[in-house]
């Protein structure tokens, strides 16, 4: 079986291309920045903020983060799967990589119906502010990261795959992107306040 | 990166994220807990990055850039604590 390789060890070729990372990394400050806001906002308001996070199930976040870490490392395989010319199953493990974000995503709208049948809306409070920022746009990139899989997932069951390992790895790389940006998220919105 | 390490990644990262669940639920010092929650939370952000998204095999510029992010975000979130 022919394996595909690409030297990464170069500064203009990481993971995934270049430009995605220069994409990562923006996104990366941009939520990072938001998230020392958000500590630096609970300094004034110490009590909203530590009843307000006891208000959020951290069980919902503890199985969200389960369920993109498992999505993740079938991405990672479905990768290494397609650089060795197995597209069925780099298909399949791409599958379990949508299904996981689609979990996500169910789990994700079920915690966002109780907090708004509980009237916990983004005008509540600063703390709750904060967090339908923060999750709803994290929320969007893991919708535009399953339109992307999905896309390449298109292209694999096409007869003649338009996919290259290149686009392949980028797309993954985004995926895993929002893994990063949750693995930042649950600990400061969930947990520490 | 082979099958198997990546698996192992990934029982490591669950292990994390069980332990900072039940971390969180102990009744240390407000400080206290958030420096162990924030720390474990870093080590399964470098273990995604360095392994699921291969950043181990890639330019140490890259790798440095990675880690100098954590280690701002860990040390600003720590002072404002």
């Amino acid at each position: 079986m022919e394996t595909i390789t690409v030297n990464k060890n170069k500064l203009y070729y990481p993971p995934g291309g270049i430009l995605l990372w220069i994409i990562i990394f923006l996104e990366l400050f941009t939520f990072g920045m938001a998230l020392i806001a958000m500590v630096f906002y609970s300094k004034y308001e110490p009590e909203v903020f530590h009843n307000s996070r006891l208000l959020l199930n951290s069980t919902f976040g503890a199985v969200n983060t389960v369920f993109l870490l498992t999505s993740g490392f079938f991405m990672a395989i479905s990768v290494k799967s397609f650089k060795k010319n197995n597209i069925k199953k780099t298909t399949y493990f791409l599958r379990l990589t949508m299904f996981g974000g689609i979990l996500f995503l169910v789990l994700k709208s079920v915690e966002y119906y109780f907090k708004i049948e509980s009237g916990y809306t983004i005008g509540y409070n600063t703390f709750f502010s904060f967090y339908w920022m923060l999750t709803l746009f994290h929320v969007i990139h893991v919708i535009v990261g399953l339109v992307i899989l999905f896309n390449i997932y298109i292209g694999f069951k096409q007869q003649k795959s338009s996919n290259s390992v290149e686009d392949f790895e980028s797309s993954a790389a985004f995926w895993h992107m929002c893994d990063l940006i949750w693995l930042l998220l649950f600990p400061v919105v969930y947990l520490i306040f | 990166m082979k099958k198997k390490i990546l698996l192992k990644v990934w029982i490591v990262l669950i292990v994390l994220t069980v332990s900072v669940a039940l971390v969180a639920n102990l009744t240390l010092s407000i400080s206290f807990t958030a420096i162990i929650i924030l720390s474990l939370s870093i080590l399964k952000f470098l273990g995604v990055s360095f392994y699921f998204m291969e950043l181990k095999k890639a330019h140490v510029f890259w790798k440095a850039a990675v880690l100098m992010y954590v280690f701002l975000f860990f040390v600003i979130i720590i002072i404002l604590l």
